[in-house]
């Protein structure tokens, strides 16, 4: 009889409990709205981006908390992605589960998708969220495929250094130049396409 | 301090480990461990294994539900896994004419396997040679396992309605399901 009386009981506090969850509505608290302009701050110091050479220190050094995510669609994904990276797409960035802790890098082929999802999240109330402004592009000419100057000036060759062997740890290739190489090939026309690039850098081999 | 305390690491172990040696003691206790028992969920003469899931299923929503409402959880970092529409339907027969040949699912065979049951053991070696096997055609089928995606979807999104709604309709059900559950016991019983 006891027992019974104790199912009973049960069952009427999970009514109670179910009854009162539509009054409640959601068990999420409430996000504030989007402070545009926070935003646009952000966006103005720059704040809203990680270049590729940080985010290659980030994932090399294990940062806690660190969440790379690729929002280019799979098959590009599956062709080339930085490493550690996930993929999501856009649509389920909006939903997917991410913690407030968390620091989340996105990138995409170029930087405008990420640039979206940055504000997609930002919109979300989380707030450790930054994007590859050059995307994927940037990261195999940064991080794989540095060239770096030679005869650099004392004060910039321990970052030349540092850049060098962090190239390395991703199976990149630095490159020695007489001059800043990097803005004069674009400025020659002869920037590659991403999908050329990543061709280049796994002819290498290891 | 918000729920989940671990994610990763030694604690995230050491909480799936407490988790899961508390969940298969509870299924064992709960007489799960018998092929006999399950079956019986089948021929409507034996319900416990829908009225012991359903209780655990109700528990766990509302114990979620109002946990995140307190802010003691933080709801946003439970995974949900991706819904792969026909996928899943295919998978969901497999699994329940599996369930009604064996008599046993995948949690309750390592129950009855642990506790020396050769039949469990029999489930639990059947299981791991087919997630083997499935793991090497994998190529040959993940065309179909892709199909009608819809993402992380839930049942609020399907009908359009807030979370509240939903829970209070899954306890509705539950309760109703377990008067008519402890009715054809009764009648099976009795007969």
């Amino acid at each position: 009889m006891t027992s019974s009386r104790a199912v009973r009981a049960l069952g009427i506090g999970a009514i109670a409990l179910g009854a009162l969850a539509i009054i409640a509505g959601s068990p999420r608290k409430p996000v504030a709205p989007l402070d545009v302009a926070t935003l646009a701050r952000e966006v103005s110091d720059e704040a809203d981006h990680v270049t590729a050479v940080e985010l290659a220190r980030w994932i090399r050094d294990r940062k806690a908390g660190l969440r790379v995510i690729d929002i280019r669609d799979s098959a590009d994904f599956d062709q080339f992605h930085i490493p550690s990276a996930e993929r999501l797409s856009l649509e389920q960035l909006v939903s997917a589960p991410m913690g407030k802790g968390e620091t989340i890098v996105l990138y995409s082929g170029g930087g405008a998708h990420a640039a979206q999802g940055w504000v997609f999240l930002r919109s979300r109330g989380l707030s450790n969220v930054y994007f590859l402004r050059g995307g994927v592009d940037e990261w195999l000419e940064e991080v794989m495929n540095p060239q770096l100057p030679r005869n650099a000036p004392a004060e910039e060759r321990a970052e030349r250094d540092s850049v060098a062997a962090l190239s390395r740890y991703f199976g990149g290739l630095p490159r020695s130049v007489d001059s800043l190489v990097f803005t004069d090939r674009h400025r020659d026309g002869q920037a590659q396409t991403w999908r050329a690039s990543v061709a280049r850098t796994r002819g290498r081999g290891c | 301090m918000m729920a989940p305390f671990f994610e990763t690491g030694a604690g995230s172990y050491a909480a799936a480990l407490v988790i899961g040696i508390a969940f298969g003691w509870f299924l064992e206790r709960s007489g799960m461990g018998s092929a006999r028992k399950l079956a019986g969920q089948f021929y409507l003469t034996d319900l416990t294994v829908f009225k012991v899931m359903f209780t655990a299923i109700m528990t766990a929503m509302l114990g979620v539900f109002w946990l995140g409402w307190l802010g003691v959880l933080d709801v946003s970092r439970i995974y949900i896994p991706e819904t792969f529409l026909i996928p899943q339907l295919t998978g969901g027969i497999v699994f329940g004419l599996g369930f009604a040949l064996a008599g046993l699912c995948p949690g309750t065979s390592c129950v009855a396997a642990a506790t020396g049951r050769m039949d469990g053991l029999s489930v639990v070696a059947g299981m791991f040679a087919g997630v083997l096997g499935s793991g090497i055609m994998f190529p040959l089928f993940e065309r179909f396992y892709e199909k009608t995606p819809r993402g992380a979807y839930t049942i609020p999104q399907l009908f359009g309605s807030n979370d509240g709604i939903v829970v209070f309709a899954v306890v509705v059900l539950g309760i109703a399901g377990f008067r008519i559950a402890e009715r054809l016991e009764r009648r099976s019983i009795g007969t």
